[in-house]
């Protein structure tokens, strides 16, 4: 009796551990996007044109803008070793096997109870390759002197990562493991497609942020065109994140598991809106100013961060809403659709 | 909901793709035709060339330089407290770090001035990287001339010229580092260089076919030597008033042995006028440089 209860314990800390650490991972992440975003405002990511090192040293001398550009390094190396970090610790039982099997001991041949299942595995190791694409597409970057699509796909690969990490956290977290309350979809619309389609609007718009933001450094104007696709994304993004909210909050009030990712998400995209005319503004004076100053520089920084923000609540709505809930039979949709005239 | 996913995965892959396809679209247009024409009349100067000159003007009043704000780097503070931006510098009225050129025309004895050939000057134009700013803040060179960059400054620069026609470098120049020898094969008027240590630093430079071009002193005051006799074309560019600055041209004649006048001004609504020397009159034209990214 008191030997099953210890192993439930055992699993719950290696759940609790794997989760605190995924969490440490994403908040880095988190971090590193705000870095990131600190070298495009500042024009900073050829203060040295030099990759993998700095001017050739390692730790240059961090003066002017090569403070941000080597400082974002140093911040990104910290998160890649991170998350080599994450996958150790995903793959501990599979390399313990391995190592027992080599020197030929008896030991388990089925699967650690606690261990992370093969799907959770894969999903850290693809943050692995991730975070190395990533850090070669910054060295080409670097290297090829910011070409718009490099800078663009470095910026929409960050947010993809990003993304990724708090997927990881999701999935370790307690709340997702003990989740046992599916219900069915109410009403035509099944709020599990609306999700799914809100976090792809949003990925497109992070895309057309990145195409517009990489299109002109501060003392140049913004292209016109994107601006305003990217206004109109804004818009779309608004107003599918509010559809989803609306119905998770109207069928599954009393789902805080659903509601609470909603409510935040569409917070957060009120304060986007907030910053991305506050960041249009300041754009639009700063080719008149002498050097990149505040308020531009914090303003733009923070509508990239609080962009992954939004992203990342959004997944986080998504991956939850899948677990929660599962298709009705086709005649209930129809007759508590007709029911409730939605 | 898979099957959901991966639809909208693929329209954001094709609408990005898009956006990306629009966005280099306007690169395409700027790509210059090669023009180191190795074709043509070699230049042989006769002895009664002329010279162009003329006074920028620059009316109204000038925007007040602006204080930069250069903590990032202490260096830069200490050897250089006064800092400030050097795009409208005027004094009296008359505008410095203008860059004037002749653009188009034709010599006294009907030759195109684009058909002839000029031989490349051996001397090398200097850049310096001096209390973290250039100087000069505007300069001249021939097509595949050298410019030698200096850095004075005891801390370290890159140095990043941003042209269209011709292909973009990035070198950094830590303190004490020997001099950067580097040319353009295009002509390119004017090819910005930035730093972007201390991104308040700008410079540009002129690439011109010919040798006949001037950078406006701090009086205003510029001359264009070794002109042959002709008509000309004659162009002035100032930083401001467009995404690329601003340019302005008149006709100009020149005599032989002669100097033919070609004052400038800039600024509120000003415009200039070519005045004697005997010579063909025609108001200027302002061109916003847009068209020419
Ligand atoms: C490994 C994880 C990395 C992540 C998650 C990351 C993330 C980011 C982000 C979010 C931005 C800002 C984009 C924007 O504001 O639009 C950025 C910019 C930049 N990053 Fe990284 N980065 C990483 C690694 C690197 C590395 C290793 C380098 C090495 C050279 C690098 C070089 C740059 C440069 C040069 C920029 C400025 C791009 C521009 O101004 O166009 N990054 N990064
Ligand atoms: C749902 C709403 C929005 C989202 C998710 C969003 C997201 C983003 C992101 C992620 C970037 C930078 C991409 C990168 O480089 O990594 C960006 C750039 C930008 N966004 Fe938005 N945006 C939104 C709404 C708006 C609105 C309403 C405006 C206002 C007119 C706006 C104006 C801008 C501007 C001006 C930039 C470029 C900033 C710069 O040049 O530094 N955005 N957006």
């Amino acid at each position: 009796m008191s030997s099953i209860k210890n192993r439930k314990s055992a699993i719950k800390n290696m759940q609790r551990g794997l989760h605190r650490f995924a969490l440490l991972v994403a908040g880095a992440t988190f971090f590193l996007i705000i870095a990131g975003a600190l070298v495009t405002s500042h024009d900073a990511g050829l203060a040295t044109e030099d990759w993998p090192l700095s001017n050739g040293q390692v730790f240059p001398e961090m003066v002017g803008n090569l403070f941000w550009e080597h400082g974002h390094r140093m911040v990104a190396t910290t998160v890649g070793l991170l998350t080599i970090g994450l996958v150790i610790l995903l793959y501990r039982w599979v390399f313990l096997r391995f190592v027992k099997r080599l020197l030929g001991m008896q030991g388990h041949t089925s699967l650690h109870p606690g261990e992370p299942p093969q799907w959770l595995r894969r999903l850290g190791l693809i943050a692995l390759v991730g975070v190395i694409v990533q850090g070669l597409l910054g060295g080409l970057t670097v290297k090829l002197m910011l070409p718009l699509w490099v800078s663009t796909a470095h910026a929409t690969l960050a947010q993809l990562f990003f993304c990724t990490t708090v997927a990881l956290a999701v999935f370790t977290s307690k709340s997702w493991v003990q989740y046992d309350l599916t219900v069915e979809e109410k009403g035509t619309l099944p709020i599990r497609y609306v999700c799914a389609a809100a976090s792809a609007t949003i990925l497109l718009q992070l895309v057309l942020g990145a195409t517009l933001r990489h299109s002109a450094t501060w003392d140049k104007h913004l292209p016109t065109e994107l601006l305003v696709a990217h206004i109109v994304g804004a818009i779309a993004v608004a107003l599918i994140l509010a559809t989803a909210t609306f119905l998770i909050l109207r069928r599954h009030p009393e789902v805080k598991f659903l509601t609470r990712p909603a409510t935040i998400a569409m917070a957060l995209v009120g304060l986007q809106l907030l910053l991305g005319v506050a960041a249009y503004l300041t754009r639009l004076k700063s080719p008149d100013d002498p050097q990149p100053l505040h308020p531009m520089v914090g303003i733009t920084v923070a509508h990239v961060a609080c962009g992954a923000l939004v992203f990342a609540t959004t997944i986080v709505m998504t991956l939850r809403a899948s677990r929660a809930l599962r298709s009705a039979p086709s005649w209930v949709t129809g007759e508590v659709a007709a029911s409730r005239g939605i | 909901m898979f099957k959901q996913m991966k639809g909208w995965f693929a329209l954001t892959v094709i609408l990005s793709l898009l956006a990306l396809g629009s966005s280099c679209g306007n690169k395409a247009t700027n790509e210059a035709t090669p023009e180191t024409a190795t074709t043509g009349t070699p230049f042989t100067p006769t002895g009664k060339e002329g010279t162009v000159t003329g006074v920028i003007a620059y009316t109204g009043a000038a925007p007040a330089p602006k204080k930069i704000d250069s903590s990032a780097d202490p260096v830069c503070g200490q050897s250089n407290p006064n800092l400030s931006t050097e795009d409208t510098v005027v004094k009296d009225g008359k505008l410095a770090n203008a860059f004037v050129y002749v653009k188009d025309g034709t010599t006294a004895d009907g030759k195109k001035i684009a058909d002839y050939t000029f031989a490349t000057p051996t001397d090398a134009v200097a850049l310096d990287q001096k209390g973290c700013h250039y100087v000069p803040h505007v300069l001249g060179v021939q097509v595949n001339q050298k410019v030698k960059i200096t850095n004075s400054d005891p801390t370290q620069h890159n140095i990043h010229p941003t042209p269209k026609s011709n292909p973009e470098w990035n070198q950094t120049q830590p303190n004490g580092a020997p001099p950067i020898e580097k040319t353009f094969a295009r002509a390119e008027v004017l090819v910005p260089v930035k730093c972007n240590q201390h991104p308040w630093m700008k410079s540009y430079i002129g690439v011109v076919k010919h040798p006949f071009f001037a950078v406006s002193a701090e009086d205003g005051t510029f001359t264009i030597k070794g002109v042959p006799a002709g008509t000309y074309t004659v162009a002035a560019w100032f930083e401001k008033g467009g995404p690329n600055g601003t340019e302005k041209t008149m006709q100009v004649t020149v005599p032989a042995s002669g100097s033919g006048k070609a004052d400038f001004a800039f600024g509120e609504a000003a415009t200039a006028t070519s005045r004697p020397g005997g010579l063909q009159m025609m108001p200027a034209i302002e061109v916003p440089m847009i068209a020419r990214h």
